[in-house]
């Protein structure tokens, strides 16, 4: 059971009261792929943490105090000061925790990591239409063809490169940034979407092994449980597989 | 620091030889906003740099080989290394060399410019709609509409070819009845503005 395993909170909800000194506090949704970033960090660093699952459908009032769309992760710490946009939010914590550093020391690999992330910006909006038209029933044979051509894409850096990880022989900020997407390839039903790419096939592989990926590894049965309940535009979806 | 004059390089040229040891090149183009980004934190850093102008209308082949984007800017140093898009050149820079630092040491702070610049970004490239609220003109377009206008009253809206998505924002907003009833004129602001700036009584009036 992970730490954010906590029921939604919702329109009429009572805002939550200031983070306690010694934590940071994650507004999240347990199958966020954007928050799943933010989480991985908090993970890979042993960073000490609370978690508050928004309820995306039915938004505390609040929560506009928090980020003003309402979109998540947002981090908030206790000196009240707000972190958006998941990849600033993780950025954040590597510069503000000590410890295990996730972005390379060196300015140019740095730089080689914010790159590659701009290879990757198509595959979040590809995916998720992928998803959207496969539980419509239509069919995505453009959406997954373009969707291959991305992963072909990121095939290349791999082969280039001759190493596991996008940034080398070890898991960076690069790898957790990429992950929450391939993790959720074989939920959306486009696994078949990898069959032409080995590196990446092998990569997805060695992420799997990854103790921070493993402890946060979503169950197949629970997320399909979401997607069902999502779909039906039901607001219950969010919670669904929690404890009673 | 030299050649941010120089004539630009196009198809058929020869590519640049190795970048000498203790400068950094950058790959521009005189009118190019993002590539001015880099030359500016290049600039407040005092970094000891050679400019190399790419005709972005005619690239040179070999210009693929450095950013397979094709964009400018792009940053080379004497290890060949190569590293593009302008908001990760200008923190390259700032990393990678001493003296001041343009970014804050804070992790909040910084974090902090990195939002407003997600945010302008969005004015920016805004690639998900025609206009900003959405498929029709609503007012968030009238909000920012007024300093666009200025672009094009001082003849300055060819920069926008940049960011086509902008430029077609500007379009269809000159096409809506109320920006075009109230346009201002090119002269009159020019105008207006070259008294405004001497801190003449009369700028407000100009023309009237």
């Amino acid at each position: 059971v992970t730490d954010d395993a906590t029921r939604t909170l919702g329109k009429g909800s009572a805002p939550p009261g200031p983070v306690p000194e010694g934590l940071i506090r994650l507004y999240s949704m347990r199958f966020c792929p954007y928050a799943h970033r933010t989480r991985l960090v908090l993970q890979a660093k042993g960073i000490r943490h609370e978690v508050i699952n928004i309820n995306l459908r039915n938004k505390p009032e609040w929560y506009f105090t928090k980020h003003p769309f309402g979109k998540i992760p947002v981090l908030e710490n206790s000196k009240c000061q707000l972190i958006y946009e998941s990849v600033i939010a993780c950025e954040y914590l590597d510069d503000a925790y000590p410890g295990r550093k996730l972005y390379p020391c060196d300015s140019y690999e740095r730089a080689r990591q914010k790159m590659l992330l701009d290879l990757f910006y198509k595959v979040p909006h590809l995916t998720k239409e992928c998803l959207i038209a496969l539980r419509c029933g239509r069919e995505c044979t453009d959406l997954k063809l373009a969707l291959r051509q991305e992963f072909c894409n990121l095939e290349e850096i791999l082969g280039y490169q001759n190493t596991v990880f996008f940034g080398g022989d070890c898991i960076s900020m690069i790898d957790y940034l990429f992950w929450p997407w391939f993790e959720r390839l074989d939920v959306y039903g486009i696994a078949d979407c990898v069959n032409h790419t080995p590196a990446l096939r092998l990569w997805i592989a060695a992420m799997k092994q990854d103790p921070t990926v493993c402890a946060l590894l979503i169950d197949k049965n629970i997320f399909l449980g979401f997607l069902n309940l999502y779909f039906q535009n039901n607001p219950d979806a969010f919670d669904y597989g929690l404890g009673c | 620091m030299s050649g941010g004059s120089a004539r630009s390089l196009g198809k058929g040229s020869a590519p640049p030889g190795q970048v000498p040891e203790g400068l950094i090149r950058v790959y521009s183009m005189r009118f190019c906003p993002f590539a001015k980004r880099t030359l500016l934190v290049l600039k407040a850093k005092g970094i000891g740099h050679e400019v190399i102008n790419i005709n972005l209308k005619n690239k040179p082949e070999w210009f693929f080989k450095k950013n397979p984007f094709g964009l400018v800017p792009v940053l080379e140093n004497s290890q060949g290394q190569v590293i593009y898009e302008s908001a990760i050149t200008c923190e390259y820079l700032d990393e990678a060399y001493p003296g001041k630092k343009l970014l804050p040491d804070d992790p909040y702070e910084k974090a902090c410019q990195k939002m407003v610049f997600e945010l302008f970004s969005k004015v920016l490239t805004n690639k998900k709609t025609t206009f900003f609220g959405g498929s029709s003109l609503s007012m968030i377009d009238y909000l920012i509409w007024p300093w666009f206008e200025w672009l094009v009253a001082l003849e300055l809206n060819e920069y926008v070819n940049h960011t086509p998505n902008l430029k077609l924002w500007m379009e269809a907003m000159m096409k809506d009845p109320a920006v075009s009833s109230l346009f201002i004129d090119p002269k009159a602001f020019q105008g207006f503005l070259d008294l405004y700036l001497q801190n003449n009584l009369e700028a407000c009036d100009y023309g009237l």
